[in-house]
């Protein structure tokens, strides 16, 4: 990251023209960069001494024409902040056309309310609208507070002259809310920043608080576990402990946790399936749409897509079980598919044909179907479904 | 001969792939490989893939921070995510970025060959996970659909959605719709258009959480 203020080089003539901090040549950018003071300040000054016969004018172009403009190797933007701009422009075009108009109480008065507006817009930074109510304003430095102070304070004593001098009903009213609107500006910001340190500092008191807790899960959890692959020679003993691992620390992150009514139907239909991948040695590969909560309708559901799991780990043949749930509208729905040899439905062995009926049997109880999908040599699939009793299904 | 990118902070997990696409000279060469983010957007800038093999989760911004990069410059190449177990949101936030598919690491070696060559064809690679989330989000239909063209599957989308959910390759896919495998390879890569482009709330609430709308 490229720092905003270049440190000078200390050389006969050390005056740059700012190439990035710059209203029209940089000019004020660079003398700020070179007393290291906020280059508000400077554009200030040369602003009021044009009021001075155009003294700062005359200036500003001097040093323009006598200066060099310090490469960068950032493309230089012509204008900072073009709202800026435009607002100084609205205000010299004001102080013009008052002056046609004939509206002009005399240079002096006109130097002065110049110099107490001027006053506020250093003492904000240029931004006082948006910086008022700025959640990243920081602190405001002594010197800023102490200038705005008086410059506010020179404001309001000329002000008030010229006030009793009018003998304006308002000029009360004026002086109160222009101080008000002062001591707004001048601690405001800060008020604001104490608020925000103080939110800063409970955040990261809960995030400190989070990290040991991951911490010790971890510990407790991964660790162990890859302590227990390193102890072990058998690879497959070892692809189960990792995808055990995966699993439960899927759901501890991505919160496939219990509810507040206990557990949920995805929740338990993934403890199914990691139960069968430990018995089997062989991936279940589960996912789920929508969840609901564990009732017996939903509980029959899981324990007919867990037998079928079993079924296809047993006698499949296939490298992986992939299962999908989908709840919505109503209804629950399972399939339990592999790509595995699959079987002829007309000849199907005695023992598979009792955990058919078993499967049928317990979601037709359930109110719900099963049906059995399954083609020599290109897998099976084992669809179950129920509808829903009480609560609607819902996404996640 | 597909020039491929591989990106993945895991140094094994990196050699492995990187050791299977050896043995498929004929068909991949790989042109470069990067554990961080900074390295993989500088070489993929240099070495201009046909696919990026990326991981989701890295130091640094992970794969969302180099397909952002990336394609601003190489607007020609083509990211699969690849990654071990993701959260919907992050995984749903690379494919609004670019990524023309998401598969999981346990995925085969022939089928990850395979689901490079689709993506370098042009087409998607939905792994059931990913058909999972999509399915998810956008599992509610909307009163009034900002736009019905983005913001809702087909029911032919959803029903080759669900099949992949369901573990079944595009070949068995196609078969069991009596459909071509050029048509499923079809609906998925509009539901990516849709994916990309929709502004469904579970969508741009996924993406603006990654801050990449």
């Amino acid at each position: 990251m490229q720092m905003n203020t270049v440190a000078a080089p200390r050389r006969e003539i050390d005056l740059f023209r700012h190439a990035t901090d710059r209203v029209v040549a940089g000019v004020a950018g660079g003398i700020a960069n070179r007393l290291g003071v906020p280059t508000g300040y400077v554009r200030a000054g040369f602003v009021v001494l044009s009021l001075l016969w155009g003294l700062g004018l005359v200036a500003y172009v001097a040093l323009w024409m006598a200066t060099f403009e310090k490469v960068e190797d950032r493309p230089p933007r012509l204008i900072d902040n073009p709202r800026q701009l435009g607002l100084g422009m609205m205000f010299v075009g004001g102080l013009l056309l008052f002056r046609t108009v004939g509206w002009w109480p005399g240079d002096l008065p006109m130097v002065i309310v110049t110099t107490l507006a001027f006053g506020l817009a250093v003492l904000s930074d240029f931004d006082w609208l948006s910086r008022l109510f700025d959640p990243h304003a920081a602190r405001p430095s002594k010197l800023r507070v102490g200038f705005g102070v008086v410059m506010l304070l020179a404001g309001l004593v000329a002000l008030a002259g010229a006030l009793s001098q009018l003998r304006t009903l308002g000029g009360v009213t004026l002086a109160v809310l222009i101080t008000l609107a002062g001591v707004v500006m001048v601690f405001g910001p800060w008020l604001v920043s104490l608020g925000r340190a103080l939110t800063t500092e409970r955040r990261e008191r809960i995030r400190q608080e989070e990290r040991a807790e991951m911490a010790a899960h971890l510990h407790d959890s991964v660790l162990q576990t890859l302590a227990l692959m390193q102890r072990t020679d058998d690879p497959k003993r070892i692809v189960t402990l990792a995808r055990q691992q995966e699993r439960e620390l899927r759901a501890w992150l991505y919160g496939a946790d219990t509810g507040p009514n206990g557990q949920r139907f995805a929740a338990a239909l993934e403890e199914a399936a990691s139960r069968v991948e430990a018995d089997f040695d062989l991936p279940v590969e589960v996912v789920t749409v929508g969840d609901t909560a564990l009732d017996d309708t939903t509980r029959a559901v899981v324990a007919a897509a867990g037998e079928a799991m079993v079924n296809a780990a047993k006698h499949s043949g296939a490298a992986e079980v992939s299962v999908y749930a989908e709840v919505a509208d109503g209804r629950v729905d399972v399939w339990v598919a592999d790509q595995g040899k699959g079987f002829d439905s007309g000849s199907v062995p005695p023992d598979r044909r009792g955990l058919q009926d078993s499967i049928r049997g317990r979601m037709a109880r359930a109110g719900g179907g099963a049906e059995i999908d399954a083609r020599p040599g290109e897998g099976t699939e084992v669809h179950v479904w129920a509808p829903l009793a009480g609560e609607e299904g819902e996404s996640r | 001969m597909i020039r491929l990118f591989l990106v993945d902070d895991h140094a094994l997990f990196l050699s492995g792939v990187k050791a299977e696409f050896e043995d498929m000279a004929d068909r991949f060469e790989i042109v470069g490989t990067a554990s961080d983010v900074d390295d993989a957007i500088e070489g993929i800038r240099e070495t201009d893939p046909d696919v990026v093999l990326i991981d989701v989760h890295m130091p640094g911004g992970g794969g969302l921070a180099v397909i952002n990069s990336v394609t601003e410059t190489n607007p020609d190449v083509t990211f699969l995510a690849l990654s071990v177990s993701d959260a919907a949101e992050d995984v749903i936030a690379m494919i609004r970025a670019g990524a023309r598919g998401y598969v999981t690491k346990s995925i085969g070696s022939e089928e990850l060959a395979e689901a490079i060559e689709r993506v370098h064809g042009g087409d998607a690679v939905f792994s059931p996970r990913l058909a999972g989330f999509v399915l998810d989000a956008f599992a509610h239909g909307l009163p009034q659909p900002a736009d019905p063209e983005l913001d809702q599957l087909t029911p032919r989308e959803k029903e080759v959605l669900r099949l992949i959910a369901r573990g079944y390759p595009y070949k068995q896919v196609a078969r069991r719709l009596s459909i071509s495998i050029k048509t499923v390879e079809t609906h998925v890569s509009s539901v990516l258009r849709k994916l990309q482009l929709s502004n469904r709330y579970e969508l741009t609430r996924w993406a603006s959480d990654r801050r990449i709308v």
